[in-house]
């Protein structure tokens, strides 16, 4: 559960985000610059987080009154091997030893819900169990961990933002679901569904993922939220909105799945609390924005 | 009606109240005990602090059998003295049993010897054998259970399906003072041991807990399936298995303080002695997502995603119809969780607390509370509800969504009136 140290939205001195040219720190600078909030980006190329003096040379980058947002992490696209994990592992180990040497006013940690176990159906909530189903969740469980623990012994609030799949303009990992679908639909003219594209899942807008970062920022939270839409939503019905939104003719077409349905869907409830004039963006809506340049 | 002992009644809280009454109007006198000199003044004058359908008529009516004091000596004339003084859960629906344990430690040194104390009062299993062990050996102890029904405790008091009491050894016959006391309601009567007792209230509300807990989930399925749950409803009801009294209706999760304790007490064993309890634990996960169904249906509406002047109507502030409680109340949990949204409510008898409600105006009427009004939520089913003019209510308000959980208003009507209506257990018309 979200709770806010500013019940009133205030501008932070300075947002330093860490991992500067992935999918949600990219749209993240563009809503703060946009709404007159400093920010600045290190990327790996600067300070590479998985090295052992990158905790040092992050300490001497942070200021005390700055904002926080770790974004930088391997995504499964780029392993979900025992190499990628650690690297993950170590990167939360250097950034702790950062925060707890700078003592940044805020930190906010972009999470997963991968977080969740994904074998299991039921209704997800943030009081929901963290169990890894493999090492990508396990990785960002034990990143949650230590930055709860770093952070209450540093005295800093920590906002645990968990997105469900993200998709918009600019995605750069092509899973399965929404972007991959305008991907192929806009290059081959296809859409490949496993099964009949049963399952049923929350698909969230980029620009709504940085709009919650955003409200986390300004509002100076502590706690977890999931990021999520409104509703989950078939593949199946996803592949017909792309298919009714994209220039060209679609065909969908289906392959033997290789795996169990399971659908996943979350309780909203601890989010409308949190930020209850918040509205995501209608999936219609978010696959025309995605659509609109191919 | 037979009566003619004196029955002494220590701690005058609701349940203490409630049942001196009944005493009283089964033919008892009554000696009230409670050590609150301004609520044994309130309740000589004839001022009730509690409000529960028939008890001010019936207090009148028989006030020469009740005697209300703030002095314990006096019990000393009373050869039976129930303890009835309700029990306090904190947040965390924990039971603080420290005033009764005060309390009977005063009254069991008030009392005259050969005595019978009947602890009446919300207790966890162990408590009564362990009080024995404490207390004056002349001094003897029974416990029984209570069943009342905020809302219907007049009525069950007066006239109980029968009455569970726990005892140090079942199989001894009651003492005649308390047999001639349990015989007046006619009813019958099953004596156990202690631990049975006090575990049996906390049984009879495990059982309400899942039939609602069932409810809900079958309610919300049918919200998204096209059924109507109140068609399954008269089914189930005619099942001999389930019964025709059975708790059927969704709701927004259990409040009122009772049930909750009891839940919290099963687990507590049930960690104590390795039990399982994870159903219990189930029934309150689905009692916190219950009691939010009005504030995500709002959300999924677009209305909470607000123009800065708009405001909501909000009828019924108690926790249920028939009672001033607002403890653990739906409608304050809904007010809390939308703290800069304006709301007008209005309720027939329960107050607002006075802190950490800023933006609700209370109102004195319903139409009043729709002024202007976005949406229409009614926490409360008041039955006054269902004879507001709706055609009124429509010129009133800004907006034309009403959500009403409980089904207190009738929804062809709505419809009819041009309304969009919402409550659990089918889909919107």
């Amino acid at each position: 559960m979200l709770t806010h140290q500013s019940i009133h939205a205030v501008n932070p001195s300075r947002v330093v985000i860490l991992g500067a040219s992935g999918f949600i720190a990219t749209q993240l600078q563009r809503v703060l610059r946009e709404s007159g909030i400093p920010a600045r980006a290190v990327g790996s190329k600067e300070v590479d987080l998985t090295t052992s003096d990158s905790a040092g040379m992050l300490a001497t980058l942070l200021q005390h009154e700055d904002c926080v947002v770790m974004a930088s992490a391997l995504t499964p696209d780029k392993g979900r091997d025992i190499a990628a994990t650690m690297k993950n592992l170590r990167m939360g180990e250097n950034v702790c030893a950062a925060i707890g040497e700078a003592k940044p006013a805020h930190f906010v940690y972009i999470s997963s819900d991968a977080v969740y176990d994904g074998r299991s159906s039921s209704l997800i909530n943030e009081e929901s169990s963290r169990e890894p189903s493999d090492l990508y969740a396990l990785a960002h469980i034990g990143r949650e961990k230590m930055l709860e623990q770093s952070c209450a012994a540093a005295g800093i609030p920590l906002a645990i933002v968990r997105p469900c799949a993200v998709y918009g303009p600019g995605d750069t990992h092509n899973s399965y679901g929404p972007n991959r679908f305008i991907r192929t639909a806009a290059e081959t003219g296809k859409i490949t569904l496993f099964g009949r594209g049963e399952e049923r899942r929350h698909h969230i807008f980029i620009d709504d993922v940085a709009g919650i970062l955003q409200l986390c920022i300004r509002h100076r939270s502590s706690g977890a939220i999931n990021a999520v839409s409104g509703q989950a939503i078939s593949f199946g019905e996803v592949a017909e909105m792309v298919a009714a939104a994209a220039k060209r003719p679609v065909t969908i077409e289906f392959r033997p799945r290789a795996s169990a349905i399971t659908h996943r869907h979350f309780d909203l409830s601890a989010s409308i609390k949190a930020f209850p004039d918040f509205a995501a963006t209608s999936l219609t809506a978010g696959i025309a924005r995605s659509m609109v340049n191919l | 009606m037979t009566g003619g002992n004196t029955v002494g009644f220590a701690g005058l809280s609701h349940l203490g109240t409630i049942y001196s009454t009944a005493a009283a109007m089964r033919g008892f006198s009554v000696v009230g005990f409670d050590k609150r000199p301004e609520l044994v003044a309130s309740l000589s004058a004839g001022r009730l602090p509690i409000t529960e359908p028939g008890l001010d008529d019936a207090t009148r009516e028989h006030r020469d059998r009740l005697r209300y004091t703030s002095d314990s000596a006096e019990l000393s004339a009373c050869p039976l003295v129930f303890i009835a003084l309700d029990v306090s859960t904190d947040d965390s629906n924990n039971s603080d049993l420290a005033p009764l344990e005060a309390l009977i430690e005063e009254v069991a040194g008030a009392v005259s010897p050969e005595s019978v104390l009947v602890i009446m009062s919300q207790v966890p299993p162990g408590f009564c054998r362990r009080l024995v062990q404490k207390i004056r050996q002349d001094v003897a102890i029974y416990y029984q259970v209570e069943t009342l029904i905020f809302g219907d405790a007049l009525g069950r008091a007066v006239h109980p399906e029968r009455y569970m009491v726990g005892c140090a050894d079942p199989t001894t016959a009651f003492p005649d003072a308390y047999e001639h006391f349990l015989a007046a309601f006619e009813c019958p009567i099953l004596p156990m041991r202690y631990e049975s007792a006090e575990l049996c209230k906390i049984a009879i509300n495990c059982f309400l807990v899942s039939t609602v807990s069932t409810a809900n989930t079958l309610a919300e399925i049918c919200e998204n399936i096209k059924a109507d749950w109140s068609e399954i409803v008269p089914a189930l009801r005619l099942d001999k298995r389930i019964g025709v009294h059975a708790y059927l209706k969704p709701g927004l999760g259990i409040a009122g303080g009772n049930l909750e304790r009891d839940l919290v007490t099963v687990q507590n064993l049930a960690a104590t002695y390795g039990c399982d309890s994870r159903v219990v634990t189930a029934w309150q996960h689905n009692s916190a997502y219950a009691r939010d169904w009005v504030l995500r249906r709002l959300s999924a509406l677009g209305l909470l995603a607000r123009e800065e002047d708009a405001v909501f109507s909000l009828w019924g502030l108690a926790y249920k119809t028939d009672t001033h409680s607002t403890k653990n109340s739906p409608a304050l949990a809904l007010l809390r969780a939308l703290p800069k949204y304006q709301w007008q409510a209005f309720d027939p008898v329960a107050a607002l607390p006075a802190e950490g409600f800023p933006e609700v105006r209370v109102v004195s009427s319903p139409l009043e509370s729709a002024r202007n009004a976005m949406a229409l939520v009614v926490m409360t089913p008041w039955k006054q509800f269902a004879s507001v003019d709706l055609e009124a209510v429509r010129s009133a308000m800004r907006g034309r969504e009403i959500v009403d959980p409980y089904a207190a208003l009738d929804r062809a009507l709505c419809a009819k009136h041009g309304f969009r209506y919402h409550s659990l257990g089918s889909e919107p018309c």
